[in-house]
């Protein structure tokens, strides 16, 4: 009997945690997104990894509620696996729980910072923390640490107080140093054993730049 | 010299050798071709393999500055081999046939004659190399198309189709000086040798050697920049993110000293020995 | 006109030349004999400029650009050009015009035929020999120095060839020199003739002469010799119709004269030079 009521009262508390549920200024800032049933948005991509180098590249980002992100673009060009989505939509697709850590003040603005936590095993993330800006309804970085792609950060930067969806995105992420086989290495290419152990995961950094937004809203 | 030059440019394309040298040539270009664009996925896979986890790549890499780019890392050897088989034949072809005897029985300078000889191994080399540019380019995009090049220098380094283009001509042209260089020496070792086997094999020495030494570290910077085989690999430097362009110039600047040097002592070797 | 005056030359410390002097007039032929090794080469390449002499003086009297024209050994072609482009190339080598017309001149020149359009390693030795001498005449020199101009040819061939530098000689007055190892070839055509044997001259002069001087055997075919009389006066020896006979030269016409006198129908005459004596060494 004392078993039963233990484990009853277990339950009812544990209930009680997911029903805390979701903070309300997440919720207010995922309606501003659930307004939006599409947009498109020219992009640049610069790429700061130590061991890459590439040009600006630019290609047009297409997002529709519900589906994959689609990029179109007449070069090469690197897109980063995460942080492209700076709708963050892929944090919310499962069942999640969210827990504040703190609020904070910058440039006159209150920024709260929490933590998403993934109720489902199907999520592809173990934690993300959010800095969310309660006044304008947005989020100004993320940190997501993903099951399998390593930790990456996002600083997302506004035009306008008013704008919802940022006109630069930085996507701070790891990445291992790239290892070649010594027949492919071309002229000046000394093999320094030592450095090439002392190397091992390298962060890298992508910025997106948008400009032209074309945003569709649900009934506009 | 205007004549001498004609008579040399008239020998030459009268040979049919000359045009099995190019026909090698050729086929040797279409092989690396086709074993380049087998390869080529192999390549993209083991370089991008790491960008992968973070990135999706998008865009075909696999494209025709690829497959020049991998014609240009292996035309290298091949390419100055064949020249240098034909640039000395101009020369041990008229001792073995001794039409350098009747060529002298007219009057014509000696040191005349055989400027004339290397200013049109110059230009044949140069034709070659053109010739090599334009049908790997053309094959190369007409099949494969354009698009972006990624290689491997100390980095990724990943070019916009025109930026590759761009660099890829550049190459060429600094692969160019190389084959001249190579060209003027085979021809100055046929002044010294006159036999056509010998100077074959010793040509033939010379490459392998100056491919052997281009790798090895020498100790000194002065030796590892000076050094005329040092020079060979001038092209690279335009796959470089940033082309050091001062650099070139200065190795350019040196490898005109280097073939410079090497056709004058032929030269002098040449008007000074007796013909008969 | 033209003189080597005291050459010299070594090779590896041998004196292949050793204080040679010859000369050759305008229109004249002239001979070099001696055997293989003798120096006659090497000799012809100082004249011809391709060999430094290491003493020593060549004259030649020339108004043309070209000085001397010749072949040295066998004629040096393009084999893989037709003739007329092997003209074309040595022509345009000396800023001659290199014109079809002009071209086919100097072939019709030496004899060779204007339709032949395969490349020179298909020729006969006489044709390229006739080649070799049209380039050799480019330029119009004045002296031209063949170096046994009849090698490989058939008998006809040899002839023709023969006929082409006497005509060419006089033609174009030009100072001719010319070498063999065989008496016969210098014997018809050159009036002077030089004598070389380890690099030394050891005999010049009138060619005539210099037979004479060593001939003491004459080859005579005649239809009905064993008839004669007289040949037992004589050292000889007979075999058919042709007949050795030791004489010295100023005996034939009396000998002639006398097996004429015995119906004897003499058809040949033909001085055989004691090569040992050509060779011993003589006078000018």
């Amino acid at each position: 009997m004392r078993n039963f009521f233990l484990s009853f009262w277990l339950l009812i508390s544990s209930s009680n945690i997911f029903s805390q549920g979701v903070d309300e200024s997440l919720i207010k800032m995922r309606q501003r997104i659930d307004s939006v049933n599409s947009f498109q948005v020219n992009l640049q991509l610069e790429t700061d990894i130590s061991f890459v180098n590439m040009p600006v590249k630019r290609a047009v980002m297409q997002w529709e509620k519900g589906k994959p992100v689609q990029f179109t673009s007449k070069d090469f060009i690197l897109l980063p696996k995460k942080g492209l989505d700076f709708s963050l939509s892929s944090l919310f697709e499962y069942p999640f729980v969210t827990l504040v850590r703190g609020i904070t003040t910058q440039q006159g603005q209150t920024i709260k910072e929490m933590n998403v936590i993934p109720a489902d095993r199907r999520a592809d993330f173990s934690i993300a923390t959010l800095w969310i800006n309660t006044s304008l309804r947005r989020v100004e970085s993320a940190e997501i640490s993903t099951n399998k792609d390593g930790i990456y950060f996002l600083q997302m930067h506004y035009r306008l107080p008013t704008d919802f969806f940022p006109d630069r995105v930085e996507v701070k992420f790891e990445i291992e140093k790239i290892k070649i086989p010594l027949n492919f290495m071309g002229k000046g290419t000394r093999v320094d054993k030592e450095k090439m152990k002392a190397d091992g995961m390298k962060s890298g950094k992508i910025f997106l730049n948008m400009s032209d937004y074309i945003i569709r809203k649900i009934g506009g | 010299m205007k004549s001498l030059l004609f008579a040399e440019c008239f020998k030459l394309f009268r040979q049919s050798k000359t045009y099995y040298a190019v026909a090698s040539l050729l086929i040797i270009e279409g092989i690396i071709l086709i074993s380049a664009y087998f390869e080529g996925t192999n390549i993209i896979n083991i370089l991008l393999d790491n960008l992968r986890k973070t990135f999706y790549l998008k865009g075909n890499l696999l494209n025709g500055n690829l497959l020049q780019y991998l014609v240009l890392n292996t035309l290298w050897f091949h390419l100055p081999l064949i020249i240098m088989i034909v640039v000395s034949g101009m020369l041990t072809a008229e001792y073995k046939d001794k039409t350098v005897q009747t060529i002298f029985l007219q009057p014509v300078r000696k040191w005349k004659w055989i400027l004339s000889k290397y200013i049109i191994a110059v230009g044949f080399t140069a034709f070659i190399v053109g010739l090599l540019f334009i049908t790997s380019y053309w094959l190369c995009n007409v099949f494969f198309g354009k698009g972006d090049l990624v290689v491997y220098l100390d980095g990724l380094s990943f070019f916009s189709a025109k930026d590759a283009s761009n660099r890829i001509q550049w190459a060429f042209l600094a692969g160019t000086i190389s084959m001249v260089f190579f060209a003027v020496s085979s021809l100055t070792i046929a002044v010294i040798l006159k036999d056509v086997t010998k100077t074959w094999i010793v040509c033939a020495l010379f490459l392998i050697i100056c491919n052997v030494l281009l790798k090895i570290d020498l100790g000194t910077d002065w030796l590892n920049q000076f050094s005329f085989f040092k020079l060979n690999d001038t092209w690279q430097y335009f796959f470089q993110y940033d082309i050091p362009y001062s650099r070139i110039w200065l190795n350019w600047l040196i490898s005109l000293f280097y073939i410079i040097t090497i056709a004058s002592v032929g030269i002098i070797i040449f008007q000074k020995r007796d013909i008969g | 006109m033209i003189s080597g005056i005291n050459i010299s030359k070594q090779y590896l410390g041998i004196k292949v030349l050793n204080d040679v002097s010859i000369h050759c007039q305008s229109g004249q032929i002239c001979g070099l004999l001696g055997a293989n090794g003798a120096g006659k080469t090497t000799l012809f390449k100082i004249l011809l400029g391709l060999v430094t002499p290491d003493s020593g003086n060549i004259i030649v009297e020339a108004a043309s650009k070209k000085r001397i024209g010749g072949i040295i050994e066998k004629p040096a072609l393009y084999e893989y050009l037709s003739a007329l482009d092997n003209l074309r190339i040595f022509a345009s080598i000396q800023q001659l015009p290199t014109n079809r017309t002009t071209l086919e001149k100097y072939l019709l020149r030496v004899g060779l035929p204007l339709n032949r359009k395969d490349p020179v390693a298909n020729f006969s030795m006489g044709m390229k020999q006739r080649l070799g001498i049209a380039i050799a005449l480019l330029n119009n020199p004045s002296c031209l120095i063949l170096d046994e101009p009849f090698t490989g040819l058939d008998p006809m061939g040899v002839v023709s060839l023969r006929s082409l530098i006497r005509q060419l000689t006089q033609e174009f007055q030009l100072a001719v020199f010319l070498s063999s190892h065989i008496l016969e070839d210098l014997n018809q055509l050159c009036s002077r003739l030089y004598v070389l044997q380890n690099g030394k001259l050891i005999r010049q002069g009138n060619t005539q002469a210099i037979m004479l001087e060593c001939t003491q055997q004459y080859i005579i075919t005649a239809k009905n010799l064993r008839q004669s009389n007289m040949l037992h006066q004589w050292e000889h020896q007979l075999q058919g119709d042709t007949l050795k006979i030791h004489i010295q030269p100023t005996q034939v016409p009396d000998f002639l004269s006398a097996l004429a006198l015995e119906k004897i129908e003499i058809t040949s005459c033909i001085p055989q030079p004691d090569l040992l004596l050509l060779f011993e060494g003589g006078k000018e």
